[in-house]
């Protein structure tokens, strides 16, 4: 099938037939084009209106939003961290984001304490807990597929977590307090 | 009109073109690799050339955080080589303010900003050669820089101007014609949608003429939409060439 290009404000069809997806805005009951790229139209099962989307070339870019689900790399003591990607897609460029103390875990909250749950150079699954104030999105650690993923112990080895709070480093046996985050495996990819 | 005659008994304008006719366009996309989105334009002999860069992070102050939408940041230039007299341009000055001003207005209109709330759009634009037209030839690199960064854009801009000479609107005009003091309008338009996004008169014009005056400024517009898109969509299917090659 030759593939139809596509430019922003070209008509693609009525929203009776298709539904917008990516790449596609709605206006006057019609379905229009926001990129420059080509059409394509999912196909679904009998019954369903298949999904008009538009694929450009580049990725288009994400944003954290709230309850997204986001990689970090914590920068600094007091969980200020570096929003690296968003739901698996990385971002061009980091955003700020803040793991308060309150929302490292959700059970024993007073007892917390920021150092024996992150150290700057973790990378963190976190949840966008809300927009935040202006300097930097609000995050949460606290459910139990959240939390660290990676890290380093201090003698530079990746660290393998033996409990949801602590890791063991291979190397050296020294046990790291850590928030760990119960990884999913469907997520883990085997190489 | 002192010595010059912008519409000769012939029906032609000083450079030889009709009254309906537009400069010759040339545009390129993707011209640097640094930037998220890059073009090229040449409109007859006004050369504008665009990067754009984001959706990112607000840089700067704080306050000018949009919680509901992107904050667009346009930066206009001049080279100093632009004109016919070489001048050394201060960045900041009245008139490319405004013209900042004008373009982040247009851009707004144009751009899907609620997709991107608390992020930033930056649109840098600089004229390498001045020959009339400016605002417009700005405008027109610019869509096609932040097509090719891939920016959700309700419709392409499409910027022209008219004049109005010896009872004859004429489209896109020149240094020259711009000069001799004539009215002058300038648009831009969502072309598949017929919205005006930008409209400036400069100078005085009769109403009885406007309509005409208008609507060869939206067909100037127009005309430019159809050799835009010719090149958006060459520029696409190359790309994809590419891609397949490799």
């Amino acid at each position: 099938m030759a593939e139809t290009i596509c430019i922003p404000g070209e008509r693609l069809g009525s929203v009776d037939h298709y539904k917008a997806g990516e790449g596609t805005y709605v206006r006057h009951g019609f379905i229009f084009s926001n990129l420059a790229g080509y059409k394509r139209t999912t196909p679904v099962d009998d019954g369903e209106i298949p999904e008009l989307t538009v694929v450009s070339r580049k990725q288009s870019s994400v944003i954290p939003e709230v309850r997204s689900v986001v990689t970090v790399k914590s920068t600094h003591k007091f969980c200020s961290c570096a929003i690296l990607g968003v739901e698996g897609k990385s971002l061009r460029e980091t955003f700020r984001g803040m793991i308060r103390r309150e929302d490292i875990r959700a059970t024993e909250k007073d007892k917390v304490e920021v150092y024996k749950s992150f150290r700057p150079g973790d990378i963190v699954l976190a949840r966008v807990l809300s927009l935040g104030d202006a300097r930097s999105y609000l995050l949460t650690t606290a459910e139990n597929e959240l939390g660290v993923v990676l890290a380093q112990s201090e003698a530079g080895v990746n660290l393998v977590p033996i409990s949801w709070c602590e890791m063991i480093c291979p190397k050296t046996h020294v046990k790291e307090l850590r928030k760990v985050a119960k990884v999913q495996p469907d997520y883990i990819q085997t190489t | 009109m002192a010595g010059l005659e912008l519409l000769s008994d012939q029906g032609f304008r000083l450079d030889g073109r009709r009254p309906h006719e537009l400069r010759k366009i040339q545009c390129k996309m993707g011209v640097f690799k640094q930037a998220d989105g890059s073009a090229y334009i040449e409109q007859g002999n006004t050369k504008a050339l665009a990067t754009v860069y984001g959706p990112h992070e607000v840089t700067g102050s704080r306050s000018k955080i949009e919680h509901d939408k992107v904050l667009i940041n346009c930066q206009y230039s001049m080279a100093t080589f632009s004109t016919g007299e070489r001048r050394s341009r201060s960045k900041g000055d009245r008139k490319s303010q405004e013209m900042q001003l004008h373009l982040k207005k247009t851009f707004e209109a144009a751009i899907l900003t609620q997709l991107y709330p608390r992020s930033q759009i930056d649109i840098y634009v600089q004229i390498l050669q001045a020959d009339g037209g400016n605002y417009s030839a700005c405008v027109n690199a610019a869509t096609l820089a932040i097509i090719d960064a891939g920016i959700p854009m309700k419709d392409f801009v499409c910027a022209s101007t008219a004049g109005f000479v010896s009872d004859t609107p004429i489209v896109d005009i020149s240094y020259l014609e711009e000069s001799q003091g004539g009215p002058e309008l300038v648009v831009a338009l969502l072309p598949k949608s017929d919205q005006i996004v930008e409209f400036q008169v400069n100078s005085r014009l009769h109403l009885d003429n406007f309509e005409n005056v208008l609507d060869m400024a939206v067909k100037g517009c127009k005309d430019i939409h159809a050799v835009l898109s010719r090149a958006v969509k060459e520029n696409v299917s190359e790309l994809a060439s590419h891609m397949n090659k490799t």
